[in-house]
């Protein structure tokens, strides 16, 4: 088992979108590691394939060409009920837009994830409390995403996100519908999970200064790699 | 995911729908109310007609001279002495005689018969008079074969003569006053002392075979018009019809083609009837049921309309580890709660309505019993619902579970 501490393994991936009768490459031979217990900044300008390779190594979306290999499985390859699993457990999503399901109460939204990885009730129940305690919104518990502001609903979805306890969080441009200072405190509990509590964080953004948190950071043009640069 | 937690979101999803979701349980309970109210009516019709055609005796047949072009519907034969059928074929009119019941009383599995004629006559009651019919039975057996009760008063008996027992209406309200016990009443100029009165609702008149031949001018002594027979043993009811056919085709000197008799069992008759009946509400149903799919489709069409909303949301469950057949679990759920509430309101709108119908369809003999819905037909409405609902949401709910992530969490 060479290159254990080899998380995420990107062979020569292409993604070709089709819009009609004109294909549209998104990422052109994509190839890079992603070693566990980094964090990593994808930065780029807009439609530089940012959000696509990120698709990818979420296993949202599969390659037209290459092979994504995440904890070493190439997940080309893996049934679709395993890859909702692996998803599942591994990785933890945050989005621009918050993500959360409108219809259902804060705690039943960070509930959610364990319910489809089947944690018994108990165990859920306390996790979901105690990880909303630890974003500071155990007293919004029983409130509707609505009702609450950008940055809170951006907290609840990092809960939802790390209730599983995964070791990738995958988060694409999780601070673009805030503003500075509450942007500021997301990108401070990012770093917080990186340093603190080992996790892979693997970041989109088109925002320099935020990429200065990143160890490592990933600069796509056009969809290729155009630099990678490590601190 | 579990299957309970998928029927908990499924439910969710149920309570939080939109004024769409509860019009399409609309046509659920519509089409399930209908089938529902039907079922029960015609379920109380055909035991009222059980009721009534039970009374007629399974062991019962009836023998008539003529040439039966088959049977007719309700056929007991009209009783007004053989019909002058096949008239090429012979000149005479076939016709039951001593013969024929010579060779009766040799077959054994026969436990008895009466002869019997019948025909219109005069009957006077303190002063007014009317036109009912007259049947002479040989009263010996008569009280054994028939099917009719008797409510006041007895059968005839061997000995009687000058007597009679009467149906139930002409005792009770044929005349302005009512024929009592013991009454006397004329008929073509005879005078007649009532005996027995019927448990019944007819005008009949039954008399002793042989005064009745007096009675009836156009009878002639031995030849009789019907013959009814109580075979020995139910269970060999057809076996006996046989051999009666055999026998008396012998007998008679006629073939399977040329037979100038026929026997008719009222059981076989009762056996029609409800076949009619049932054919009669199975054909209602089928219409009540075209409502049921027509509600099927709006399940379906709103199916469809929901994934469509819950895409972006179908993407997020994707993106926390849903896997395809946890989705389509939570909307098949969904769609057979859409079908089990739309079931369940339509059992309780369907009672309410076939409680109803009996009055608004006015006091009809078909309903005296009055409607019942059976424990059987809410199970059946509630599954078939349920069904109709998986059916109708299955491909909405298998699109749904298809979606990939990416292209969900795209949908806006
Ligand atoms: N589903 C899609 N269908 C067609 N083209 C797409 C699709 N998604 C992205 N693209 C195209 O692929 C390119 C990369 O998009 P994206 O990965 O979203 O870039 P970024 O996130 O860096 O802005 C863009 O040109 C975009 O228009
Ligand atoms: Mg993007």
């Amino acid at each position: 088992m060479k290159e254990n501490n080899i998380i995420l393994h990107l062979d020569n991936v292409w993604k070709i979108y089709k819009m009609g009768e004109v294909d549209v490459p998104a990422l052109r031979g994509v190839t890079v590691e992603i070693k566990k217990g980094d964090f990593v900044a994808i930065i780029g300008a807009s439609g530089s394939g940012k959000s696509t390779m990120m698709n990818l190594i979420g296993c949202l979306d599969i390659p037209s060409k290459g092979n994504i290999l995440l904890k070493n499985q190439d997940i080309t390859k893996i049934s679709e009920s395993d890859l909702a699993t692996l998803r599942g457990r591994t990785i933890g999503f945050i989005f621009q837009q918050y993500n959360l399901i409108p219809s259902m109460t804060i705690y039943a939204n960070v509930l959610l994830p364990m319910e489809f990885l089947e944690y018994d009730d108990k165990t859920a129940s306390e996790k979901t409390r105690k990880i909303l305690e630890t974003v500071g919104l155990g007293k919004y518990m029983h409130h509707l995403p609505t009702q609450l502001s950008g940055g809170e609903q951006q907290r609840v979805s990092i809960a939802r996100s790390l209730v599983t306890d995964p070791e990738i969080i995958l988060a694409d441009e999780p601070t673009g519908n805030l503003d500075s200072v509450t942007g500021k405190s997301i990108m401070d509990m990012f770093y917080n999970l990186w340093k603190k509590e080992g996790k892979t964080v693997i970041m989109v953004t088109h925002d320099l200064k935020l990429a200065e948190y990143a160890h490592t950071t990933i600069e796509l043009k056009d969809g290729q790699i155009k630099t990678i640069n490590k601190k | 995911m579990k299957l309970i937690k998928c029927l908990k979101h499924a439910f969710g999803m149920v309570l939080h729908s939109k004024v769409r979701s509860w019009l399409t349980i609309l046509g659920i309970v519509i089409g399930v109310a209908s089938v529902v109210a039907i079922m029960s009516i015609g379920g109380s019709m055909q035991d009222t007609m059980t009721e009534q055609l039970g009374g007629l005796g399974g062991d019962i047949l009836t023998l008539t001279a003529g040439f039966s072009r088959g049977m007719s519907m309700f056929g007991m034969g009209d009783g007004e002495g053989p019909e002058g059928g096949g008239s090429t074929a012979t000149d005479e009119e076939p016709v039951l005689d001593r013969t024929d019941v010579q060779a009766l009383r040799a077959i054994p599995d026969i436990e008895a018969f009466d002869t019997q004629i019948s025909g219109s006559v005069e009957v006077s009651y303190l002063g007014k008079s009317g036109s009912v019919r007259l049947t002479g039975v040989d009263q010996k057996v008569w009280s054994r074969v028939t099917t009719s009760e008797i409510g006041e008063g007895r059968m005839l008996d061997s000995a009687d003569q000058n007597v009679i027992v009467i149906g139930g209406k002409l005792a009770e309200s044929y005349f302005d006053k009512p024929i009592g016990l013991n009454q006397m009443v004329t008929i073509e100029e005879n005078v007649f002392r009532v005996v027995g009165i019927l448990d019944d609702t007819s005008t009949n008149i039954y008399m002793p075979i042989q005064m009745a031949y007096q009675m009836l001018d156009d009878k002639e002594n031995g030849i009789y018009d019907s013959i009814v027979i109580k075979v020995k043993d139910e269970e060999k009811l057809n076996e006996t019809i046989g051999k009666i056919e055999t026998k008396l085709m012998m007998i008679r000197h006629v073939t399977e083609k040329t037979k100038d008799f026929s026997i008719s069992s009222s059981k076989q008759m009762q056996e029609t009837r409800s076949e009619m009946m049932s054919s009669m509400n199975s054909f209602l149903i089928a219409i009540a049921a075209v409502s049921l799919i027509v509600g099927a489709v709006g399940v379906a069409n709103s199916m469809f309309t929901s994934v469509l909303e819950k895409t972006k949301e179908i993407g997020i469950m994707k993106s926390i580890g849903a896997r395809n057949k946890d989705i389509l679990s939570i909307f098949l759920f969904n769609a057979a709660l859409i079908g089990l509430v739309g079931g369940f309101l339509g059992v309780i709108f369907g009672t309410i309505l076939s409680a109803m119908l009996p009055a608004l369809m006015g006091e009809t003999s078909m309903l005296r019993g009055g409607t019942f819905v059976s424990v059987n037909s809410i199970i059946i409405a509630l599954s078939v619902s349920v069904i109709i609902g998986i059916i109708a949401g299955f491909v909405p709910a298998y699109q749904a579970s298809k979606l990939k992530p990416v292209d969900a969490l795209r949908y806006e």
